[in-house]
């Protein structure tokens, strides 16, 4: 499989998920008012729950971002330089990118260990649970990194 | 140290690298060379930043717009328009900004605004006589008022990161978005003149009624996401849930024009454009902790006081400073990183927290419409198919209109604070 078919793959599963928690967050929060007007009751830990959901969704929407390079970026110099230049600049981006994200990765291991066992106060949900969408978020981030820069070495078309 | 996570901020947006991870990529290098052990804070305020039931609004008032638009309500409210000024000299360009000011009061993005508006009206307004730079100007200058006018997207981010009332923010662009319409629609009078048809239809008052009639369901929608936060009905969040709820029925039962499969793409792009938000959100927060820790915003906090500016002379400063940094910045970032640098100065002046946030989000929506990084202008680009700069040069006098506002509500704060104060003492 090429690069750009395992990126392809990987990004609608990922969308999917994205589109089922984003629907999710929004039913929770019409159940919760429509709950709260009609019957005067509400569903505990239902409101930590969606945020929980939300943080998930931003973690892993923000992977797929850099997958499809669509983050916001002022690309004034790339649109001046010629095509080598604007393969140099998307590659030194991409890594610094990945970088990051693979420092965010190993320190939230250790800060994860040491605080996640907490529980949450209305759900009784371990923080940990919440917590872990920093790594995978930021892990799927470097894995798009990577294969974003090994798509561009072998000249494969953006994704 | 300070220099440091300034010089290389500026020089990684410069090498196109996304702005959420040039300040992170900013962070790491201020940390890896001044303490190590604070690595524990990028997790921790990433996590921080993504972790927030009042940031879950953005994403529902993101959908909200999307799934109008979707609904194809553009076309409702642009005959409203026309019922009220389309028979006016320069009809379609009045047309234009009156849809854009009710438009604002849906969608509260002014990119959605730029689309949607402009996708139906420049190639209308082309055919009428109108030059396709003038067109796509307008339509990109009267734009700037969905961020002003309720709901608006970044004013929820302003009232995060400030910890203000998102109703009294809401209430606060009121006037000056109805304002920098008004003179909007002036310059239009002024200075679009020359071959340019109008609308001569008949107009029964019947057909009148009816065509009110058939706008109503969405010119009502502001009032009921505005009107549930600001009368403590619903939160934010809450508020922009039940947008999302009356834009899908008005979407699926009266339009008919929204389909399930377009529904699931609206879920699919909020999704991404609110994480792409987020992101920026949750490392501009570990930039911020550090700038904290170097006493940035306190050292200009006592600059600005120092310069013996007095309230007026000092916000017209900032401002001037706020324009600037919305030519080159996008506008979540730049709310993101002004607002704590700025607010505790303004503050020991006695300037309200909410005029402040009116006047950011203003200035920023100028800078949304500017080159190189305006997103308003990128969109018009694409859809009127012409460079940026042909677009700038159509939209630059209309603009003076946003300008003239910004000062007005600066000298004269009550534009901005008359009504939150009102209905939300």
């Amino acid at each position: 499989m090429s690069i750009g078919g395992f990126e392809r793959r990987l990004t609608s599963v990922l969308e999917a998920i994205l589109c089922a928690g984003m629907l999710g967050i929004f039913l929770v929060i019409v159940v919760l008012v429509t709950m709260r007007y009609l019957f005067q009751s509400g569903l505990v830990g239902a409101n930590e729950i969606a945020t929980v959901a939300f943080a998930y969704l931003s973690s892993i929407g923000a992977a797929v971002a850099v997958g499809r390079q669509e983050h916001i970026r002022v690309d004034l110099l790339s649109r001046s330089v010629g095509s080598g230049g604007r393969k140099a600049l998307a590659i030194t981006s991409l890594s610094l990118v990945g970088m990051l994200n693979l420092a965010i990765v190993v320190t939230s291991l250790n800060w994860i260990a040491a605080t996640g066992h907490y529980l949450m106060p209305a759900s009784q949900i371990p923080r940990s649970v919440a917590q872990v969408c920093v790594p995978l978020g930021c892990g799927l981030a470097t894995l798009y990194c990577c294969t974003r820069i090994a798509a561009i070495l072998r000249g494969e078309p953006s994704n | 140290m300070t220099w440091l996570l300034l010089v290389s901020l500026l020089v990684l947006i410069a090498l196109g690298v996304p702005v959420a991870y040039s300040l992170g990529v900013s962070v790491l290098l201020y940390i890896a060379l001044s303490d190590p052990q604070l690595l524990l804070v990028l997790p921790l305020q990433l996590f921080a930043g993504f972790d927030s039931y009042a940031l879950m609004s953005l994403p529902l008032f993101i959908l909200m717009g999307q799934v109008m638009n979707s609904a194809q309500i553009t076309a409702r409210l642009i005959d409203f328009s026309m019922l009220v000024v389309g028979r006016l000299r320069s009809g379609l360009g009045l047309v234009n900004v009156l849809a854009s000011m009710l438009f604002g009061g849906i969608s509260g993005s002014s990119a959605s605004d730029t689309a949607s508006i402009g996708s139906v009206l420049i190639p209308e307004m082309e055919k009428r006589g109108y030059r396709k730079e003038v067109a796509a100007g307008i339509t990109v200058a009267s734009s700037t008022m969905g961020m002003v006018i309720p709901p608006s997207i970044p004013m929820v981010l302003y009232a995060v990161v400030a910890q203000q009332s998102v109703g009294k923010l809401f209430l606060g662009g009121v006037f000056p978005g109805i304002m920098v319409g008004i003179l909007q629609m002036g310059l239009v009078q002024l200075l679009v003149r020359g071959g340019i048809e109008q609308d001569r239809q008949p107009v029964t008052l019947t057909s009148a009624l009816a065509r009110t009639v058939r706008s109503l369901p969405v010119l009502l929608m502001p009032v009921v996401v505005v009107g549930s936060v600001v009368f403590g009905i619903a939160t934010a969040t809450e508020s922009a849930a039940l947008g999302v709820l009356y834009a899908a029925l008005a979407g699926f039962l009266l339009t008919r024009a929204l389909k399930v499969r377009a529904f699931w793409g609206c879920l699919r792009s909020t999704a991404l454009t609110s994480a792409k938000i987020m992101i920026v959100i949750a490392l501009s927060q570990a930039y911020i902790w550090i700038l904290a820790l170097e006493r940035v915003p306190e050292t200009i906090a006592k600059f600005v006081v120092e310069l013996g500016l007095g309230a007026v002379g000092t916000l017209l400063l900032v401002d001037l400073i706020v324009l600037l940094a919305g030519t080159v910045i996008d506008v979540s970032p730049a709310i993101l990183l002004l607002t704590p640098v700025f607010a505790p100065a303004l503050q020991d002046l006695g300037v309200s927290p909410i005029l402040f946030g009116v006047l950011l989000v203003s200035g920023l929506a100028v800078g949304a419409c500017t080159p190189p990084v305006g997103t308003c202008l990128n969109v018009g680009a694409a859809v009127a198919n012409l460079d940026i700069g042909r677009i700038f040069r159509g939209a630059a006098p209309f603009l003076a209109a946003n300008a003239a506002t910004l000062a007005l509500v600066t000298v004269f704060p009550e534009i901005a604070l008359w009504l939150p104060n009102k209905l939300m003492p």
